[in-house]
């Protein structure tokens, strides 16, 4: 196992620049999330990581030692690509073997290494059979199957979830996270789904543009978002973004005022949807626009007059009628303030 | 709505077979026919007395049909048997040397970027735009020049230039469709040669296949080049020995027969091709 190391990565396609100047810290044994929207440059970066990219700039080092002109192959990584790929001609065992023909073992050690991967997986039973023939949660498996057998310096997987149904995609997200614990292999996962970045990363490192917003443990992502992207693009339902502007200690947008202490100029106001309170009246006058029971708790989209919306979280047992008017006002002690061009520059202290 | 679907779909392929299986089982009959029958009118739908005479007289027989009745062999026999053995060879190696050419070409194009790909795929593209008519005067000149006419060699470099574009283009697409093992085999150690022989090509084995098939079936019913190129020399092929029939003594089941000997290498090739063209069409190649 390996600390990966990203030294001032860039990566260009003629004239577009996928990746730009991305310095990234791997530690040995982490798990880390690639998050960001499509053509954020994520799968880009995991590609460039496993050598089925040259990088334009920038240098790739594997524990310290440079890697980044190093074929795929002798870099030791293992990889499990875009919905589970597997060679569709050949069956699960040649899929699995074909990871270790161009290692060195020998034979029983071989052997041993493929038995203990298919029976960790549980995947005896597939081994005769083809990628056809298996469900999608069966081909992750074997997969990752393949993908173990190697002991790889470091794991890679390009979004492999994202062909799965929902309840399947649950599954497999904490098995694969059991089974980086329990490994303890350096892993970087890229994904655009937010939900599996918070619930499986030790750290998420969000990308957008080419770029890398942040870095940090999903706590720290959701609760300061270092920037507007982030804060929109993390949580779910999303954050509540409001335009306004701050004077006298007051944050000031249409009707809404809330105080705050911070310097006076435009800025944006961002409220989690379960900071955002129904109140009996002084607040942000609304209407109900629509609700989203989920059973645990209801999803409140209310409109103010100016017909901007805004999402609360309330209690499952909330009575309301679309059309109802309400008041809501944003918890002051957990808003978040952010200047278009520097990001966040308030945030509640912890 | 789903009845009257079903019904109009049987109507479409009724017509479908009768369209294409009434020509062949014409002459099937003609060939089993003597030549008083064919020549009565109107002609008998079914052969009544069936004979197998004119296929032995092709093939340079005589058939002893009663005691005192003997159909002889057909003066065309040399020739026939002739075109035959030319159309399998330059068949065989047309469709041989097309698939080499073009497997590691269509893959080129179909999967990897290189600089002015577009222009060169339009290049080889253009080629099928072209009608044989257009380049049969040149190159019939050109042959002359170089003592190509009337060779089986020569003949071989002319249908080639007609299979190698068209199958070309017909495996880019399919190839193109594979999902992307490329990266797979990277990562598993494969260069990029052993990717294409031991990962492309038995995942792409239908396509290969069929597209096969289409080059063996160019190549055996290629009649423009070869009428103007090898007609009249020992490197006749069988389609235009078989034209010569309608000009010389009139034996229509002779020329029926042949034509029967002419359709069935292209029939069991056609066998072949339509199990791996339902595969194709099948097997989403993606999973």
């Amino acid at each position: 196992m390996a600390g990966i190391r990203l030294d001032h990565l860039k990566k260009s396609f003629g004239a577009f620049t996928a990746v730009q100047d991305l310095d990234l810290d791997v530690t040995d044994g982490e798990f880390l999330v690639l998050l960001g929207p499509s053509g954020c440059g994520k799968t880009t970066t995991l590609n460039c990581i496993a050598g089925l990219e040259t990088p334009s700039a920038g240098r790739i080092l594997f524990d310290g030692r440079d890697v980044t002109s190093d074929p795929p192959h002798s870099r030791n990584i293992a990889m499990v690509f875009q919905s589970a790929l597997l060679y569709p001609h050949m069956t699960a065992a040649a899929n699995i073997e074909a990871s270790l023909r161009r290692s060195d073992l020998a034979p029983e050690e071989r052997r041993r290494r493929i038995d203990d991967a298919v029976s960790m997986l549980e995947i005896g039973d597939l081994l005769d059979k083809l990628p056809s023939e298996m469900s999608g949660g069966q081909r992750q498996r074997v997969a990752t199957a393949k993908a173990i057998v190697r002991q790889p310096t470091a794991f890679l997987l390009d979004e492999p979830l994202s062909a799965l149904d929902a309840a399947l995609r649950m599954t497999l997200r904490a098995e694969i996270v059991n089974l980086q614990k329990r490994l303890g292999s350096t892993t970087v996962f890229v994904t655009h789904d937010q939900v599996e970045a918070m619930t499986m990363g030790d750290r998420i490192a969000v990308m957008n543009g080419g770029r890398l917003e942040q870095i940090g443990t999903p706590s720290e992502i959701y609760e300061r978002p270092r920037s507007l992207f982030v804060a929109g693009f993390v949580g779910s339902p999303p954050m509540n973004l409001i335009r306004g502007e701050v004077a006298d200690g007051v944050f000031a947008a249409g009707e809404l005022r809330v105080p705050l202490a911070a310097a006076p100029g435009p800025v944006t106001l961002g409220v989690r949807p379960q900071h955002l309170h129904v109140r009996a009246e002084g607040g942000l006058p609304c209407a109900i626009f629509a609700l989203e029971r989920l059973g645990r708790e209801t999803v409140l989209i209310v409109e103010d007059r100016a017909r901007n919306r805004l999402r609360l979280l309330v209690e499952a047992e909330f009575e309301g009628r679309v059309g109802d008017p309400l008041d809501v006002a944003p918890d002051p002690a957990r808003c978040l303030l952010f200047d278009d061009a520097s990001g966040l520059i308030h945030a509640p202290a912890n | 709505m789903q009845r009257r679907m079903t019904l109009w779909a049987w109507l479409g392929i009724a017509v479908a077979v009768v369209w294409t299986l009434l020509p062949i089982y014409w002459f099937l009959k003609m060939s089993l026919l003597t030549p008083d029958e064919i020549a009565r009118f109107p002609p008998p739908l079914v052969p009544l007395d069936p004979t197998p005479a004119a296929y032995f007289n092709i093939f340079g027989f005589d058939y002893q049909v009663t005691p005192e009745l003997v159909r002889r062999a057909s003066g065309q026999a040399g020739q026939i048997i002739n075109g035959l053995i030319n159309s399998l060879i330059v068949s065989i190696v047309v469709t041989a040397i097309t698939m080499l050419v073009v497997v590691p070409l269509a893959y080129v194009f179909a999967r990897l970027d290189f600089r002015f790909k577009q222009a060169l795929l339009i290049t080889i593209l253009l080629s099928v735009a072209l009608p044989p008519v257009s380049t049969l005067i040149p190159f019939y000149a050109l042959y002359v020049q170089l003592g190509l006419a009337g060779t089986r060699f020569g003949l071989i470099v002319v249908t080639l230039t007609i299979t190698i574009p068209f199958v070309t283009w017909m495996l880019i697409g399919y190839l193109r469709n594979l999902p992307p093992v490329e990266r797979l085999a990277r990562v598993d150690g494969y260069t990029r040669l052993e990717t294409l022989v031991f990962i492309v090509i038995p995942l792409a084995r239908s396509g290969i296949a069929v597209a096969a098939v289409i080059a063996f079936l160019f190549a055996w019913n290629e009649y423009t080049y070869a009428l103007v190129l090898v007609n009249g020399t020992p490197a006749n092929t069988l389609a235009t020995a078989l034209s010569g029939f309608l000009f010389q003594h009139p034996e229509p089941s002779h020329l029926a027969a042949a034509l029967v000997v002419s359709i069935l290498p292209p029939v069991l090739v056609a066998y072949f091709l339509q199990r791996h063209i339902a595969e194709m069409n099948l097997v989403d190649p993606i999973r």
